[in-house]
């Protein structure tokens, strides 16, 4: 437990000598405006919900030691969304006993829905940074955004980095590439890949060989389907993967001599995680996973503005965690960035004066943290083409940026695959 | 598109792999139910938290392995007198106040257990996967047209070597028949003069040093977190009433039967299926043979 005791005694003094600093530092705030955070700290999804958390602490004492916001300092009403149920209650005591009228989370996919729906009734604001699940924003509600792009935006630019790039590297017309994809069974695992499907066969003609789905949570042994897919012979592997599923894939690959010239993944779960890393060291090389970018990513490709953010926010999670930021870090991470401009703008959270601030928000890729931009749609979703997503690599123990090539100075490698003991 | 349809040589072929894996997955079931079947067949307890000591003994194998690069095989060696022990300090705080009360109140009680070793480990070592990578993990032994994974070869042997000690245990030794008898009708075996209590207890920490001895050695093969426990223990569950209650050997032939339906549902139909086919198995098994496929008769009575 002394880890705990030290990790406490830090948390104490982070905020003590952290609100002090602000005050010093930066401009003067008076009050405090209070928001609602909804991330899951305990429970099976703990592990991703914690490194969000954090994020959203990094940029909560960034926005401080620029003002605030409305003039106040932002402080965080924290709850706990282990699981729908939790979220939606949570979400409840949020707004009825804490008073927020900002609510913001919620990693993933199975959250949101329920914690937004409970938003909604109360007529509060629901600011949602991760989620994925495409239809979060298709039902009618009016005071729900998201900062993210959804499930079908990953499975767009997977396919457009499929047929773009890769293709042109595997000496293959997009309509000549065999694809198999296989997905873990969550409405983000389905999202993702229904979307990459559709666009892979009536845009590009792709083949599609094989379409698996599992649940991840009941998932001991993939031998049999690699042995299937063996057979099949795909070329590339479109496998969105949510945790432990992804090391298993890869390692039994390994054990089978399955051999396919490239896996794509979407998403900071699964391969786009840095547990799989740490599970497999330099076995990992050669994996793609679409995310927010990585080491490799050019400052420069920025606007101005961009740079300053995305710069301060890179070394805040440098000190603090030692390393580049996270998936989890950057998404929540920029999310309440986003929502800092807009109360800039509305300097209210009355919920109509808010909604009009969002839709005039008019920003061209490359004005913020991860070298976003900024224009919702009616429906209160951010826009595939201003939310810049990156095809990041396993390299070495480490993800970096390799797609698009004008954001990066690192290259892709390992196109086709080479034998599993040859890619190094 | 279905390699299900029609059997070429290459169908043929790769039965012997699927075979293979039928095997060395039904090791690892073996391993994690035998614990289960002796503390469900002759305790009467339905113990939620079997998957969480199986997490402990995973994070057992990790910090042995992160703090004293010390190989998960000798660590073993260690946690079954090391579990055994966590077994009697468990029985003695925990389930011997609720031994005798309703099955409703040892549900919550064990349930409740589960919970609080869950948040202990998120708390004391956070929420992080962890892993565990001995040089035999990634070594691959190929035979033909198969290929085995040392670490789960091995696994899968100790798990055989563990189960016939306990079968061995449970039919030769006086302890062993005191066991089963208990096993048998409780009630016979209070008259008998046997002291139930002292025989839980035995039964409770041998079965949690079995588990504890299996976490170690599938540590390398999954990744080690709080909830690491979940996805095995819902199968164990399948595996002991299909084998019987308190029976190791049915334990054993039991999870190979799992492991082989998980195995050949997942190649002919997809992933997304294995748990319709085990669990519709283990619907018929209830309905048809509630004593289990190898079980001895009036074990289905649940003690009740």
């Amino acid at each position: 437990m002394p880890r705990f005791m030290f990790a406490l005694v830090v948390a104490v003094l982070a905020v003590v000598v952290g609100g002090e600093l602000a005050l010093v530092g930066g401009q003067a705030t008076s009050g405090e405006y209070k928001i609602g955070v909804l991330e899951p700290i305990t429970g099976p999804l703990a592990f991703e919900g914690k490194r969000h958390v954090l994020g959203l602490e990094i940029v909560r004492d960034l926005i401080n030691q620029r003002g605030g916001v409305m003039g106040k300092k932002l402080v965080f009403a924290m709850a706990d969304a282990t699981d729908p149920t939790a979220a939606a209650s949570e979400a409840n005591r949020l707004i009825t006993r804490e008073g927020v009228k900002i609510i913001t989370g919620t990693f993933s996919s199975r959250l949101c829905g329920a914690a937004s729906e409970v938003a909604a009734r109360h007529d509060v604001i629901y600011w949602e940074s991760s989620c994925v699940d495409p239809r979060f924003n298709k039902r009618g509600l009016k005071h729900v955004y998201r900062t993210e792009i959804d499930a079908t935006g990953f499975g767009w630019y997977n396919i457009e980095f499929i047929a773009k790039h890769l293709a042109p590297r595997l000496n293959l017309k997009p309509n000549q590439i065999k694809i198999a994809f296989l997905s873990e069974d969550s409405s983000y695992g389905q999202g993702v890949t229904e979307s990459a499907r559709q666009r892979a066969k009536s845009e590009f003609g792709m083949q599609e060989v094989m379409l698996e789905y599992y649940n991840w949570q009941t998932l001991n042994d993939m031998t049999p389907t690699i042995l299937k897919m063996k057979q099949l012979n795909p070329d590339v592997v479109h496998h969105i993967s949510f945790s432990n599923d992804g090391v298993l894939f890869w390692r039994q690959s390994k054990e089978q001599n399955f051999l396919f010239k490239a896996l794509v993944h979407a998403g900071a779960t699964g391969y786009g995680g840095s547990d799989f890393g740490k599970a497999l060291g330099n076995d990992a090389n050669g994996v793609f996973a679409l995310l927010e970018p990585g080491p490799g990513f050019r400052l420069e490709a920025l606007k101005p503005e961009g740079q300053q953010i995305e710069k301060a926010f890179r070394d805040a999670v440098q000190k603090e965690t030692g390393s580049y930021p996270l998936g989890a870090h950057q998404l929540a991470g920029s999310g309440l960035w986003l929502l800092k401009l807009v109360l800039d703008k509305a300097q209210s959270d009355d919920p109509e004066k808010f909604r009009a601030a969002v839709m005039s928000l008019d920003l061209p890729v490359g004005s913020m943290i991860n070298g976003w931009g900024v224009k919702f749609s009616e429906l209160g979703q951010n826009a595939n083409d201003r939310v810049q997503h990156y095809m990041l690599q396993w390299q070495n123990g480490q993800l970096v940026t390799v797609w698009p090539e004008e954001f990066t100075t690192l290259r892709a490698k390992w196109i086709p695959l080479p034998a599993w003991d040859q890619r190094k | 598109m279905d390699p299900a349809t029609g059997l070429g040589p290459a169908q043929i072929g790769v039965l012997v792999p699927l075979a293979v894996a039928t095997i060395l997955l039904g090791g690892i079931y073996a391993l994690i139910s035998v614990g289960l079947t002796l503390i469900f067949g002759i305790m009467r307890v339905v113990n939620f938290a079997h998957g969480e000591f199986l997490m402990l003994g995973m994070y057992l194998a990790f910090w042995a392995y992160f703090v004293f690069t010390v190989d998960p095989y000798f660590v073993v060696v260690v946690a079954i007198p090391l579990f055994f022990v966590v077994g009697l300090v468990v029985y003695g705080l925990v389930m011997r106040g609720v031994i005798r009360a309703s099955h409703n109140v040892q549900i919550f009680t064990t349930v409740g257990l589960s919970t609080v070793l869950q948040n202990v480990a998120l708390v004391a070592w956070s929420g992080d996967f962890r892993f565990v990578r001995p040089w035999h993990l990634s070594t691959v032994v190929r035979a033909g047209a198969t290929t085995f994974n040392l670490t789960q070869v091995v696994a899968s042997v100790i798990a055989v070597t563990l189960t016939l000690a306990l079968v061995a245990f449970m039919k030769w030794t006086h302890a062993g028949r005191v066991m089963r008898a208990t096993a048998q009708d409780r009630d016979a075996a209070t008259l008998m003069g046997i002291d139930t209590d002292r025989v839980y207890r035995l039964s409770f920490a041998i079965g949690i040093a079995a588990v504890g001895a299996a976490g170690v050695l599938v540590a390398p093969l999954y990744s080690v977190y709080p909830t690491a426990g979940l996805q095995f223990v819902l199968i164990s569950y399948v595996v002991v009433v299909l084998g019987g209650l308190g029976d190791m050997l049915g334990a054993m032939l039991g999870s190979l039967i799992v492991a082989a339906v998980e195995v050949a549902g997942s190649y002919l139909f997809g992933a997304a299926w294995k748990e319709i086919f085990y669990f519709l198995l283990f619907i018929l098994v209830l309905l048809f043979r509630p004593a289990g496929l190898f079980g001895q008769r009036g074990a289905e009575t649940l003690g009740v």
